[in-house]
């Protein structure tokens, strides 16, 4: 596409990484004006969806990588973060009441995050075999 | 990779502090539950969680928070949030913690309506 700009980064699956990724995806989004707030939104995001790809794509294979591709157009930044694993199911609404209760273990808000924060999402497999989320920010919103 | 969390309890008459400070993640949440059950042990029932409002908070580090609101919810200990920033208030919020854990916006608001 016209106007596109792609960049790629490899972050080792070690939890901590994900603030790598988080800083790499907010210093572009600054570079393009995001406002404060929509940063924010994007780190958090981008965190959660690297610690997904960490924890659960890569079950904390240090040997593995997740990948973090980000694509600049005039109105949106994509972000892609890609894991080795075997795909990602799309998860439940977590429910605070039943995590309060203790019966659901406190856990699992990852994705509900990514969902709630970011104007698209998708949760997709890759032909080789990979998970990859596939998140989308647009620099107006509608 | 290394992640640091600071945890520090002060007590201001019958509340404990517990200062946060760092990276709240499930890697370093056990230092915050530690300092959690140190003042449950003490019979402290008014807890403010203080956060730094730079403080990097992950969905490990909520979980953590989540199950020191249930353990509130279940002994009838109070548990009051002040020093997060905007952005991870809204976090808080959406996820339902609030209704569990009351954020105010410093620690004098708090430590006046406990």
């Amino acid at each position: 596409m016209p106007g596109e700009k792609k960049m790629e980064l490899h972050v080792p699956s070690v939890l901590g990484f994900e603030k790598v990724a988080m800083d790499f995806a907010a210093s572009v989004a600054k570079m393009m004006h995001f406002p404060e707030e929509r940063i924010e939104n994007l780190k958090t995001a981008v965190a959660e969806a690297c610690i997904n790809a960490i924890e659960h794509g890569n079950k904390l294979d240090a040997t593995t990588s997740v990948g973090v591709t980000l694509t600049i157009e005039p109105s949106k930044l994509s972000v892609d973060i890609q894991d080795q694993g075997s795909g990602i199911a799309e998860p439940p609404v977590p429910d605070i009441e039943q995590k309060i209760a203790g019966k659901d273990k406190t856990r699992g808000w990852g994705m509900f995050l990514i969902q709630s924060l970011m104007d698209e999402v998708k949760f997709e497999s890759t032909p080789e075999g990979g998970g990859v989320v596939r998140m989308v920010i647009h620099l107006e919103r509608d | 990779m290394n992640q640091s969390l600071e945890v520090a309890v002060r007590k201001q008459g019958e509340v404990a502090l517990i200062d946060i400070k760092g990276d709240v993640t499930a890697v370093t949440g056990e230092h915050i539950e530690r300092a959690y059950q140190q003042v449950c042990g003490e019979g402290v029932n008014k807890v403010l969680l203080c956060f730094d409002s730079g403080s990097y908070i992950n969905s490990g580090g909520i979980a953590i928070i989540i199950g020191i609101a249930a353990d509130g919810k279940e002994t009838a200990r109070i548990i009051r949030i002040t020093g997060l920033s905007p952005h991870f208030q809204k976090i808080f919020s959406m996820v339902g913690l609030t209704k569990y854990a009351e954020i105010f916006p410093s620690e004098q608001a708090a430590l006046a309506q406990f």
